[in-house]
């Protein structure tokens, strides 16, 4: 279940920046084009509809493109060991942040008194941050030895998770 | 219209020969068959997984750029209608499809990497995971279509 050639960890980290950045481009919107499909134009960067809807999901995925080539290509220069410590820390993280938002959310839901903190977004962060290092450095050293090539389905599938989630208000309508 | 309905029925033919594609070559890298094939079901299995991957990433890679621009299209026509109509269920699966179909190309080249030959047993693993994501994917959004299609598809 090791990964070790340098196209393999390519195609893995491709796989895997490309799906992290493709839902950060759809959730705070970043496409590097609008389309405007009933008068056929394009705009650089995000722009509003006009004449129609715009659509920004072939700049969402340009944008994601660029990033995951860069992040792929530094991947393969760099050792497989860091490339797999970064992707387990990122993953933590990321678990870390939706269990800590959650919690405090519900914490915020049944308190009695008011903690707006609990609100904060950078509060979950720091805890998932703090957390997923913690994790990380107490992890087996042999987690940490290769690129793991499950990292290639189970990001994916993640991001799909949390887009599915996005969409969640054409369900609730 | 004419031209985009022709455009619909080759992006749904091609995706039907995606379809019978991926799902053979995932039954046959997660099911194999030991011994000689007899039944239909064991000759389904006993397929060589590895004389697909081109065919499978070549359908793909077509399949995706025509939905992509039959996209244009709906957007501004079906959407609309079937915004109007409070169809908001049927814009919100269609809505996933655009994703789904984005994460199973970026997962292209990681497929394409672990069926280089020779087969290395390294990869293995990843081999058959990748595959049957894939197989999923492809299987999502082909009923996505079809549901989409017979909300507000072509002749409507």
């Amino acid at each position: 279940m090791m990964a070790s050639s340098k196209v393999a960890v390519f195609t893995i980290v491709f796989g895997v920046a490309y799906a992290v950045l493709y839902v950060i481009c759809t959730e705070i919107n970043l496409p590097l084009v609008t389309y405007h499909p009933a008068i056929g134009e394009v705009d650089v960067l995000w722009a509003p509809a006009r004449r129609g809807p715009a659509m920004y999901w072939y700049g969402w995925m340009l944008t994601s493109l660029i990033g995951a080539l860069a992040l792929a290509w530094l991947a393969s220069i760099v050792s497989e060991q860091w490339v797999q410590r970064a992707i387990f820390f990122g993953c933590v993280a990321a678990v870390g942040y939706l269990i800590f938002y959650t919690v405090a959310l519900f914490i915020y839901d049944k308190a009695t008194v008011e903690l707006e903190f609990l609100k904060s977004r950078l509060l979950a962060v720091a805890a998932a941050l703090l957390a997923a290092a913690g994790i990380s450095f107490f992890a087996p050293t042999r987690w940490q030895q290769r690129l793991w090539q499950g990292w290639v389905w189970l990001v994916p599938v993640g991001a799909l998770v949390v887009l599915a989630y996005y969409l969640t208000p054409f369900f609730t309508r | 219209m004419t031209f985009w309905t022709t455009l619909l029925i080759i992006h749904g033919l091609l995706a039907v020969a995606l379809l019978g594609a991926i799902t053979h070559q995932a039954v046959a890298v997660w099911l194999p068959v030991r011994a000689k094939a007899g039944s239909f079901v064991t000759r389904f299995r006993a397929v060589p997984s590895t004389s697909y991957v081109t065919a499978i990433i070549v359908l793909y890679l077509v399949t995706f750029v025509m939905g992509a621009w039959i996209y244009t299209q709906y957007r501004f026509t079906s959407r609309l209608a079937l915004e109007q109509l409070q169809f908001f269920k049927t814009v919100g699966v269609f809505e996933m499809k655009e994703h789904v179909a984005t994460i199973g190309l970026i997962v292209l080249p990681a497929y394409w990497a672990f069926w280089q030959q020779p087969l290395s047993e390294d990869y293995s693993g990843g081999r058959k995971s990748v595959t049957l994501l894939l197989a999923i994917m492809v299987w999502a959004n082909f009923l996505i279509g079809h549901i989409t299609n017979n909300a507000r598809g072509f002749g409507s």
